[in-house]
C-alpha cells in the first residue's frame, strides 16, 4: 500500500512523498484557517451583546404584566398605588423618597442610566448621549418653574437627578431666572443652545425657542452620534434614531399646519439632518397647505402607509392626535421588529428601551386618572399604550 | 528523545488539530455563556447554579478534541511505546483530528450562543430553564458525529487496534 501511494504521488510530479504529504498540509492548513475566519467573524460581533442582553432580558422579565395592570387599576387611590410599587425591586427604592411622577421618571432615568453603562463600545456612544435626555428634561422644567414662580422644593420636585448636570441642579434650583440658568449651565454644551435661542425668548417672551432648541440639540446630535453604522447593530440603532427624529419633525409640521404656520414660522424648529425625510423633503412638507399636504407628500417613505389609512376620515380641523398615536405606535412596532430581528445583538436593548417607556407611560396614565374622582379603571385602561 | 516517523508526525499535527480547533471552539463557547450567565447573576443572584450548568456545556466539545488527541498520541507512539506509524495511517490520523477539531469549533460556538441566550431567558423567565437546557443541548449532536467518525477513522484506520 505504501508502494502504491509512492507511485501515485512520484506521477503526480512530486519529488517525495514528504514534498507531497507538506504541500496537503499547508493546503489543509490555509483552507482550516479561511474556515475559522469565516466562521468566527460573526458570533464575535455577537460576544460584546452577551452580557448586557443577559440584563435587559432579566430587566425585561420584571416589566409589568397585563395581570399586575389590572391590579394596579383596581387601586382606589394614589395610596393604594403607591403601596403597589413598593413591592416590585425596581420602583420600591424611589417610591418613598420622591413623589410618585417622579419616583417613575427616576426609575426610568436609571434605566437609561444602567443601558449607557452596560452598552457595548461600539454603540455606547449613542446610548450615553442619550441620557443628555435627562439634562435637557432638567433644563426645560427649571425654565418652566421660574417662568411659573415655583418655590426651590417645587422646583426641585421637577428634576430627575440622573445626567451630567446631576452635581449642579442644587446651586440651578436657587436662580431666579432664565439668565441666572443660563450662568449656571456655564462650561457646558447647554449655554451657548440657549444663549443663540435667548434674544428670541426675551422678544416674544415664550420659552418655545429655548425648548426647541434644547430638542434640536438632542436629536440632531443622537442622530449623527447613530450615523455611521459599522455593522448590523450600529445599523439599526441608527435607523431606531433616524425614525424617532423623523417623527418628533413629522409631528412638529403636522401641528403647526394645524395652527396655519407658514414655512418660515415652522423652519426654526426643525432638525434639518432627518433618516428618510431629508432636509428637501422637508422643505417641501413645511411649505404644504395643511395636514393633507403633509401627509400626501410623505408619499415613497414608510410613514405614508402609517397615515394614508387616518386620514381617510380626517377632516381639515378636526385633531391630529390619531396621527400622532399612529406614528407612536410605528416607532413602538420599529422596536419590536428590531428586537425581535436582531435577538443576540442590539435588538433587546432598544426592544427594553421602549417597553420601559410605555410602562412609565403607562404608570402616570394610570396615577393621572386615579386623581381624577370620575374616572373609572375601564376608562382609564382604555387610555393606557 | 525519540526520533519520529513521518506517520507518527502526522499524527502529532491530527491531535493539535483535534484539541487544538475543539478547544476554540468551546472556549469562544463557554466564553459567551460565561459572560451571558454573568449578567444574569448580576441581576438575580440565585441563578448562579443555572448559570453555572449552561457555562459548562461548551466544555465537552473541548474534552472530545482532548480524548481524541491522547488516543493519538498514545497509539502513534508519540506517548508511550515507540511504533513507526505508517505515513497512510499518519493522513488517517490528521483525518481524525479535523473531524473531531472541526465539528467541535463550530458546536462549542454555536452551543454558546444558545446557552447565553438560554441563561438571558431563564432570567427573564424561570420556566424556560428545562427547555432552555434542551435547546442547549442540541448544538451537542456535531460534536458527537465528529468524535465518533475519529474513532471510526482511528479504528478502521489502522491506529486504534491495529
Amino acid at each position: 500500500m505504501v508502494e502504491d501511494f509512492t507511485t501515485i504521488i512520484t506521477s503526480l510530479g512530486f519529488p517525495s512523498s514528504e514534498a507531497f504529504i507538506a504541500l496537503l498540509v499547508i493546503t489543509l492548513a490555509v483552507i482550516a484557517l479561511i474556515a475559522v475566519i469565516a466562521a468566527l467573524r460573526p458570533v464575535l460581533s455577537l460576544y460584546p451583546y452577551t452580557y448586557p442582553n443577559a440584563r435587559v432580558r432579566a430587566r425585561q422579565g420584571r416589566l409589568l404584566t397585563d395581570k399586575q395592570y389590572s391590579e394596579i387599576l383596581e387601586s382606589q387611590n394614589i395610596g393604594e398605588i403607591k403601596n403597589y410599587l413598593r413591592g416590585i425591586p425596581e420602583y420600591a427604592k424611589y417610591i418613598d423618597e420622591f413623589p410618585l411622577e417622579k419616583a417613575l421618571d427616576v426609575q426610568l432615568a436609571e434605566t437609561y442610566d444602567i443601558i449607557a453603562r452596560i452598552a457595548p463600545d461600539n454603540s455606547k456612544d449613542a446610548f450615553s448621549f442619550l441620557m443628555k435626555k435627562w439634562d435637557i428634561r432638567n433644563i426645560k422644567s427649571l425654565i418652566i418653574a421660574k417662568e411659573a414662580r415655583l418655590s426651590a422644593d417645587e422646583t426641585m420636585n421637577l428634576l430627575v437627578p440622573f445626567g451630567e448636570l446631576s452635581d449642579r441642579l442644587n446651586t440651578l434650583v436657587d436662580t431666579d431666572n432664565v439668565e441666572e440658568i443660563l450662568n449656571g449651565l456655564e462650561g457646558t454644551n447647554y449655554a451657548p443652545i440657549l444663549e443663540d435661542a435667548l434674544p428670541q425668548y426675551k422678544e416674544t417672551g415664550l420659552i418655545l425657542p429655548l425648548e426647541a432648541s434644547l430638542d434640536n440639540y438632542l436629536l440632531e446630535n443622537l442622530l449623527r452620534t447613530a450615523a455611521t453604522p459599522e455593522d448590523d447593530n450600529t445599523a439599526l440603532l441608527h435607523e431606531y434614531v433616524g425614525t424617532m427624529v423623523d417623527i418628533a419633525n413629522i409631528k412638529i409640521i403636522l401641528r403647526a399646519k394645524t395652527d396655519g404656520l407658514k414655512f418660515e414660522d415652522i423652519e426654526p424648529y426643525m432638525i434639518t439632518k432627518g433618516y428618510q425625510v431629508r432636509e428637501w423633503k422637508l422643505k417641501e412638507l413645511m411649505e404644504s397647505e395643511d395636514v393633507p399636504g403633509v401627509i400626501n407628500g410623505l408619499e415613497g417613505t414608510d410613514y405614508s402607509p402609517v397615515l394614508s389609512d387616518i386620514l381617510n376620515d380626517y377632516s381639515v380641523g378636526d385633531s391630529i392626535a390619531p396621527f400622532e398615536t399612529a406614528l407612536d405606535n410605528y416607532i413602538n412596532e420599529i422596536a419590536k421588529r428590531i428586537s425581535l430581528k436582531n435577538q443576540f445583538g442590539i435588538g433587546p436593548m432598544i426592544g427594553f428601551l421602549n417597553k420601559k417607556e410605555k410602562e412609565i407611560k403607562n404608570l402616570k396614565t394610570i396615577v393621572r386618572g386615579k386623581r381624577e374622582p370620575d374616572l373609572s379603571a375601564t376608562a382609564i385602561k382604555e387610555m393606557l399604550v | 528523545m525519540a526520533e519520529l516517523v513521518l506517520g507518527t508526525a502526522l499524527a502529532a499535527i491530527g491531535a493539535g488539530l483535534a484539541v487544538g480547533m475543539a478547544g476554540l471552539g468551546s472556549g469562544i463557547g463557554q466564553g459567551m455563556a460565561a459572560a451571558g450567565s454573568v449578567g444574569a447573576v448580576a441581576e438575580d443572584e440565585d441563578m448562579f447554579a443555572r448559570g453555572l450548568i449552561f457555562t459548562a456545556l461548551p466544555e465537552t466539545q473541548a474534552i472530545y478534541g482532548f480524548l481524541i488527541a491522547i488516543l493519538l498520541m498514545v497509539f502513534s507512539g508519540i506517548m508511550g511505546e515507540a511504533t513507526d506509524l505508517p505515513i497512510t495511517a499518519g493522513l488517517v490520523a490528521i483525518g481524525a483530528g479535523a473531524a473531531v477539531g472541526f465539528a467541535g469549533l463550530g458546536s462549542g460556538m454555536g452551543q454558546g450562543i444558545t446557552a447565553s441566550s438560554a441563561a438571558g431567558a431563564v432570567v427573564e423567565d424561570e420556566d424556560m430553564f428545562a427547555r432552555g437546557l434542551i435547546f442547549t443541548a442540541l448544538s451537542e449532536t456535531q460534536a458527537i458525529y465528529g468524535f465518533l467518525i475519529a474513532i471510526l477513522l482511528m479504528v478502521f484506520g489502522g491506529i486504534l487496534g491495529g
